[in-house]
């Protein structure tokens, strides 16, 4: 479960979200939509612990955020799968060791490991690419393995932001459905979008922004 | 595990900064143990130094058999000397004749014998004021008319000894905060080149101590090594120039190297690259 109950960020002075409250329920998959500048991304970096709000409370994955101390941040990071808009992913690293180090920063066996990154990649259909670096692969691919990394630790919440800009239709639709299918699983799934085309013609709510501020919601 | 092969891999893919690190913590340790060694030998020399004293008690001329007896009883009682031995001035001739071989004609100008009795004492090992004490004690004896023995020599070495001892005091205080720089700095380093990657850890829920641990065994391990190449030249000196300087010039075949030391460079090593990465680390927001 999301929920954000009056909560306002302001960076110099500028206000980049103006008394937001919001609520998605436990296994919801919702959308949040407005053009470039709305706040979506400054609102998914309060969701995910980067930045903290000015004012207002955020509970995500039954925590209060503001109540987190530093040491316990970290561990309600596990809790939250998040498929970043610039993907985050470590060019050094291969597909492989991208996805596993979720896992390794649990402190999980390699042998495990190898087996949920096998299955994984599987579910992306990735298994192929593997062995490859970031660099190697295309904007899709490299989506695809973003949220291969963010699904991995069976988050209870996932964000993912922006997570089809600059594909092609037919990416769009891959990844819409291992949305879909990580949602059915009983994930919580707050996506962030300026597309449209992703929540025209669904059932999910989607939340509209605008300014910074939540200019309406509707299904 | 995942921290060590994070960190070994780190080290190899900078492999030119960490061997230039692991070489200076190298050098630097090496010239470290080299002043350790340099003060080891001459503690060690001038421990025993009373030892190989000769203390020379010359008798009064006229003293009685019973004062001579009385002073060398006197003289046995002490704590801090071995033996004591009566030499007369007859004895005393014979050994100098013998000590100018061919040229005792130079003793034929005496009409008599210029020698006295004396007491040849052998000391134990004693530091410096304490072998003046017993000298001043022996001297206030009745029968003794003076003492004799290499004063200035000793002074000379002690006073080498405390000096050489500061300084090495001074040279390992500056070298141990130096290694724990190099050790700093390179962490340090390590640390921005690898903050995007830090940053990801963090978002997928790394702890502090699981972004820090790399960096930790990256300090311990470059300290280990340079350790490790400072006992390799510390091994290098002592075959190819020590051994050699023994072999040519007996007269510094008191010097060694005790083979601690080699051991000790590795573990100094680790302490102070494990320590230079925790003040690195220490102070820094992530």
């Amino acid at each position: 479960m999301i929920e954000l109950e009056n909560v306002s960020k302001a960076y110099d002075g500028q206000e980049a979200l103006s008394n937001i409250s919001l609520r998605v329920e436990r296994g919801e998959m919702a959308f949040i939509t407005g053009p470039s500048g709305a706040g979506k991304s400054t609102l998914f970096k309060l969701l995910y612990l980067a930045e903290k709000p000015d004012n207002g409370t955020i509970t995500i994955a039954g925590h209060n955020a503001a109540r987190l101390n530093s040491t316990s941040i970290p561990l309600l990071r596990r809790n939250i799968g998040v498929v970043f808009q610039d993907f985050k992913l470590l060019n050094n690293k291969t597909v492989y060791d991208n996805i596993a180090l979720t896992l390794r920063i649990r402190g999980y066996v390699e042998k495990d490991v190898k087996e949920r990154v096998h299955s994984v990649l599987k579910m992306v259909s990735l298994r192929h690419k593997a062995d490859n670096y970031p660099l190697t692969l295309s904007g899709g691919e490299q989506q695809r393995v973003t949220i291969a990394r963010s699904i991995i630790g069976e988050p209870t919440v996932m964000l993912a932001d922006e997570p089809t800009g600059n594909l092609d239709e037919e990416n769009e639709k891959e990844i819409m459905k291992i949305f879909k299918q990580i949602n059915t699983k009983g994930t919580t799934v707050l996506i962030a979008t300026h597309n449209r085309a992703l929540f025209e013609n669904t059932a999910r709510r989607v939340f509209f922004l605008d300014g910074g501020k939540l200019k309406g919601e509707e299904q | 595990m995942f921290s060590l092969r994070l960190a070994l891999k780190s080290i190899f893919n900078e492999k030119w900064m960490s061997l230039l690190s692991m070489f200076s913590i190298g050098v630097m340790l090496f010239i470290l143990i080299a002043v350790a060694i340099v003060v080891y030998n001459v503690e060690k020399l001038t421990a025993r130094l009373p030892e190989r004293l000769t203390v020379m008690a010359i008798l009064k001329e006229g003293a009685t058999a019973e004062e001579v007896k009385a002073a060398q009883a006197a003289i046995k009682a002490e704590p801090a000397v071995k033996s004591v031995t009566f030499v007369s001035k007859e004895k005393a001739l014979e050994e100098l004749k013998k000590s100018f071989k061919k040229d005792d004609f130079i003793l034929k100008g005496f009409g008599e014998n210029p020698l006295f009795d004396s007491f040849d004492v052998k000391i134990k090992s004693e530091g410096a004021d304490g072998v003046r004490q017993l000298i001043q004690r022996i001297k206030s004896i009745r029968a003794v008319d003076d003492v004799e023995y290499g004063e200035s020599l000793m002074d000379s070495l002690y006073a080498l000894k405390s000096g050489l001892r500061a300084l090495g005091i001074s040279i390992g205080i500056v070298f141990l905060c130096s290694v724990t720089f190099i050790c700093y700095a390179t962490v340090k380093i390590l640390f921005y080149r690898h903050r995007e990657e830090i940053e990801v850890y963090k978002l997928l829920g790394a702890t502090r101590w699981f972004v820090r641990a790399p960096f930790f065994l990256e300090g311990t391990i470059i300290g280990i090594l340079g350790g490790v190449v400072g006992s390799g030249i510390l091994m290098a000196f002592y075959q190819y120039f020590l051994r050699r300087l023994i072999a040519d010039m007996p007269m510094f075949a008191f010097m060694s190297i005790p083979v601690q030391f080699l051991y000790m460079l590795p573990v100094c090593g680790m302490l102070l690259g494990l320590g230079g990465s925790v003040l690195a680390l220490g102070r820094l927001k992530y």
